[in-house]
């Protein structure tokens, strides 16, 4: 069984004439360690996938299984365990605490983990040690970011959910966070399944799975990746 | 690892400083005020309920119309009591006050001595400490009742006057004009028998177990005691208002100050709810994101709940310091302002702990803790969405497109801000009604003292003493020789001094406190009582009437204070009089039902001062004055009270509006913020929102108002059924009304002056901040 398997997921929103499918019998497989990136429009369902992955949305139908274990048998308390002990989450917004310096912010992550990263020598990964003392207002939105990665990856987790993590940054800032992602990957051998809309970042994914109206269009796999720092768009 | 949310707690306090502090201090003001009143109070409840003992209090006291022998001394001791001597005189002093005088007591009813020394010579006197503080008398003075002069050595307590009641059978008390004294028994001696009033105390040899006992055995004393002499008056300790109204009324006290606690309790929990769920909707964000990462929700409850459970417990801790310490002081010194207690000793009182600080705290957990269990409840993407509606709203609420734009967007604002305009309501609601009750009392007590003024039966009401030599059974011919003459000599030829009768009565209410009720007989054409028909009628008086709910063709059953007699009454009238619970009817009526004379009577109504009737044979005088007592003794004890209790309700009126305004600002920054970058002015934006507050606000005031109205008349009539004997008549001064109205409006001034500042300082990139 690959470490997360997804079988026939559908899910929809409201009742009766305003009902819309959102997911349309999804069915997906992503090994340990891969890269994998969900490319597609707005509404293309992209999203709604992720959350459902993360356990913070619900599923209508269909399975999810990760690491062996069934999402549709967790209650609530044992979701909420499962995130705890298996995600990571980054979203396009930092979502910071903004009374809890840098380190704080990355602590909160490590706390719920039995065995965290160093914080230090993670800081020094994230390029972040410097600015360790400061609150989130005093960084830019890049080094904002790379603390809201911290605080997701510093619990080790076995997968890291990202939603448009580059969703509100600039070119520059987008590569940066990109090699920063990359590098937790073969660092840390996490698995990531990153949102996007941004066709360019497939080429630095060992999978692309492409979605339109609810629908996978493709799922291909990256026979040659190309690194971060040679991404343009 | 400890919860690095934690470190957030010392910066989330600095920076929500303003918000915390009104949260400590409403705290710690409640618990400070309560804790000392409760303290203070249970304090000097022990201290008296010590005095009993301590002080050897009489089982009860008896009036004689003369000095009993040694004879009949024994013979009523038979009765398995012993008798003490009690004698005194009513002094009537220089300063316009009446001083009864004891001589100094060694058995029973001792002095408690608070200040300075007892008196030891002739001319010494120990002076009531309450009766010497109302009249600004100290040490060292002297006082003088135009014949003798005595000097003041000491402040002493009589353990049988707690409470100043010169009659047993008087409404209020009367710190002012009425005190009590000690002297030597050398001193003592100097006054004429004449002037002497002749009470004995009585202590049972077996006392009894219960008021209920004590019930019996007084029944069955006064009985026995009635066979063998006359009895001027017989008051068991259980019926002595100056010993136990004091024990009652501070029971009494503490009632309401804990019903003060817990309206603000209630208050806060209302606060407490309202800016817990503000904090929610502001960090949304930061605890979708939380819940995302795995953190419990049992863990973001314990987060949100730490600082405002410890910035209340602080509050309770440094209150209960505040009520152990100075306001206990403050608030012994407004019992001591009310009663002549003895002095006391803080008691620990595990029992106000547990009520003010235990109970509060425990209520304002579990309020925060279902507050946060029910806002956390959402989904975490619902938190990440910032989409807190747990039903969706189908459809706009549909406004005229005819009403002028800026009253849609303040229609708007309201609609959907009703959640907090209804908790700001609420909390007008209780704010408001603390103020009208420290509003109403005084104003009450006042009108009540100029309606007595107005409306006297006439200035004064004479009423006569039969001498003792004119009643002497065994000197009959003496006696009617005696009479004839009394009778010649109280005679007078003042102006309209009109005959009257008068007899009291008590009432037989099942359940109910017993009281006098004082029955006029007055002459058919009387120019001070004017009755609507002659024979047969029986008005009661509107105090009566409205205290007991009579109404013409209700029948009354009252009875005599010390026999078994009773009396129906059949009420045919009310008459428009609030200085007493009377009845009123034709002399001869009142005569008949006595079975006295038809031309019997008891003294004189007059506008004028009688002075061609003896001194000796007027027995007392009810003018203005005695009429006046309870209301001017009320505004003394209570005045300190309600002064504290408007400025409470000043401050939390304000925290309230305050807190839900800035509540209801810091909700809309992000449209606030939107308006700004559209080109809106800070004026226009405040026109839009503070006035949408404005409105509402008034509007709550307003509504507010005559529900509180209507539960005041109830709360009122209450305490006056229920706690106090006599009555005083609900009088509501509109200005009151005015007065809320525009210290409701002065407060909501100072609060939207701060929000207009607020909403000023609100950035344009609010609007972009956050937004998916």
């Amino acid at each position: 069984m690959a470490f997360l398997e997804i079988s026939h997921l559908k899910k929809g929103f409201g009742t009766g004439e305003n009902h819309i499918e959102v997911l349309k019998d999804i069915n997906l497989k992503v090994s340990q360690g891969e890269f994998c990136v969900l490319l597609g429009p707005s509404g293309s369902g992209k999203s709604t996938l992720l959350n459902i992955i993360g356990g913070i949305d619900q599923a209508n139908s269909g399975d999810i299984h990760i690491h062996g274990e069934r999402m549709a048998d967790m209650n609530e308390k044992t979701l909420t365990l499962y995130r705890r002990k298996h995600l990571g989450y980054i979203f396009q917004m930092y979502n910071l605490i903004p009374n809890l310096t840098i380190r704080e912010n990355i602590e909160v992550g490590a706390y719920l983990s039995e065995k965290p990263l160093d914080v230090d020598e993670l800081l020094h990964t994230l390029g972040l040690y410097d600015h360790r003392k400061k609150l989130p207002n005093q960084l830019s939105g890049g080094q904002q970011q790379r603390t809201a990665i911290g605080r997701a990856i510093v619990k080790n987790p076995d997968i890291l959910l990202c939603d448009e993590p580059t969703g509100a940054l600039d070119y520059a800032t987008s590569k940066e966070i990109l090699k920063l992602i990359e590098t937790v990957n073969q660092k840390y051998g996490n698995t990531i399944i990153m949102v996007t809309h941004n066709d360019a970042i497939q080429n630095m994914a060992d999978r692309v799975v492409r979605l339109r109206d609810g629908h996978i269009r493709s799922n291909t796999l990256n026979a040659q990746k190309v690194p971060a720092e040679q991404l343009d768009w | 690892m400890k919860n690095p949310l934690r470190k957030r707690l010392p910066r989330e306090l600095k920076s929500e400083f303003g918000k915390y502090f009104v949260i400590f201090f409403l705290m710690f003001a409640t618990i400070g005020l309560v804790s000392g009143y409760l303290v203070a109070g249970n304090s000097m409840v022990a201290a008296y309920d010590e005095t009993f003992e301590k002080y050897n209090i009489e089982d009860g006291n008896l009036r004689l119309a003369k000095k009993a022998n040694k004879a009949l001394i024994k013979e009523l001791e038979n009765n398995e009591i012993t008798l003490y001597d009690n004698f005194y005189v009513d002094d009537a002093m220089e300063n316009s006050t009446t001083l009864r005088i004891f001589a100094n007591r060694t058995e029973v009813n001792t002095v408690c001595l608070m200040d300075g020394v007892m008196p030891t010579a002739y001319d010494e006197i120990g002076l009531d400490r309450m009766y010497a503080v109302n009249n600004n008398i100290t040490i060292g003075d002297t006082l003088s009742d135009g014949t003798n002069t005595f000097r003041v050595t000491g402040l002493i307590a009589l353990p049988d006057y707690s409470c100043l009641f010169q009659d047993n059978n008087d409404s209020m008390f009367d710190a002012q004009k009425f005190g009590v004294s000690i002297v030597t028994a050398e001193s003592f001696a100097r006054f004429s028998e004449s002037d002497l009033t002749w009470s004995y105390s009585w202590k049972y040899d077996a006392p009894p177990a219960d008021d209920a006992e004590a019930n019996d055995m007084a029944e069955d004393l006064m009985k026995s005691i009635a066979a063998e002499t006359e009895l001027k008056s017989f008051v068991p300790r259980y019926q002595n208002q100056a010993i136990v109204f004091t024990g009652d009324d501070m029971e009494g006290d503490q009632v309401m100050v804990l019903v003060l606690l817990y309206i603000v309790m209630i208050i806060m929990a209302f606060v407490f709810g309202i800016t817990t769920s503000n904090t929610i909707l502001k960090e949304a964000n930061v605890i979708g994101t939380l819940r995302a990462s795995g953190y419990t929700k049992m863990e973001l409850i314990r987060h949100y709940m730490t600082l405002p459970l410890l910035v209340s417990g602080v509050g309770a801790v440094l209150g209960n310091i505040l009520g152990y310490t100075w306001m206990k002081d403050f608030c012994a010194s407004l019992y001591y302002a009310s009663y002549s207690l003895t002095t006391f000793h803080v008691l620990w009182n595990a029992n106000a702990f547990l009520l003010t600080t235990i109970i509060p705290l425990i209520m304002m957990t579990v309020i925060t803790f279902l507050v946060l269990t029910r806002e956390l409840s959402l989904s975490p993407l619902k938190f990440l969405h910032k989409d807190f509606s747990r039903k969706k709203q189908r459809k706009a609420f549909p406004l005229s497109s005819r009403l002028p734009f800026f009253s849609r967007f303040r229609i708007r604002v309201i609609l959907q801000n009703m959640g907090n305009y209804i908790t700001i309501f609420i909390g007008i609601l209780f704010a408001n009604f603390l103020l009208f009750f420290g509003l109403l009392f005084p104003s009450v007590l006042a009108h009540y003292q100029a309606d007595i003024e107005q409306n006297l039966l006439c200035n004064y009401q004479y009423i006569l003493q039969i001498p003792l030599n004119a009643v002497n059974e065994n000197k009959k011919l003496e006696s009617a020789l005696n009479m004839m003459l009394f009778q010649n000599e109280v005679e007078t030829e003042t102006e309209g001094a009109e005959k009257f009768s008068i007899r009291s009565l008590n009432t037989t209410y099942e359940g109910s406190r017993v009281e006098a009720i004082t029955l006029y007989g007055v002459e058919p054409d009387s120019r001070y009582v004017s009755l609507s028909s002659a024979e047969g009628t029986v008005a009661a008086s509107q105090a009566y009437a409205d205290k007991y709910d009579l109404a013409p063709g209700d029948t009354i059953t009252l009875k005599e204070a010390y026999e078994d007699t009773t009396y129906t009454f059949t009420i045919t009238d009310i008459y428009p009089y609030d200085g007493a619970l009377a009845l009123f009817m034709p002399r001869e009526d009142l005569n008949r039902v006595f079975d006295e004379d038809k031309n019997s009577f008891s003294g004189y109504l007059s506008n004028e001062e009688i002075t061609d009737i003896d001194a000796e044979y007027i027995s007392s005088i009810i003018d203005l004055e005695a009429l006046t007592k309870i209301s001017r003794q009320l505004t003394l004890s209570m005045g300190g009270m309600m002064n504290l209790v408007n400025g409470f309700a000043i401050i939390i009126f304000l925290v309230i509006v305050y807190l839900l305004s800035k509540i209801l600002i810091e909700k809309n920054g992000q449209a606030i913020s939107m308006t700004k970058i559209l080109g809106y002015s800070n004026r226009e934006i405040s026109r839009l929102y503070i006035f949408s507050t404005t409105f509402m606000v008034l509007l709550s005031i307003l509504i507010s108002l005559p529900l509180e109205v209507a539960s005041m008349k109830f709360l009122f009539k209450y305490m006056m059924t229920e706690m106090m004997t006599g009555w005083i008549s609900f009088y509501l001064d509109p200005m009151i009304l005015v007065e809320m109205v525009a210290m409701g409006l002065g407060s909501y001034a100072i609060v939207a002056f701060l929000e207009y500042r607020k909403i000023r300082r609100i950035p344009m990139d609010e609007a972009l901040k956050n937004v998916e």
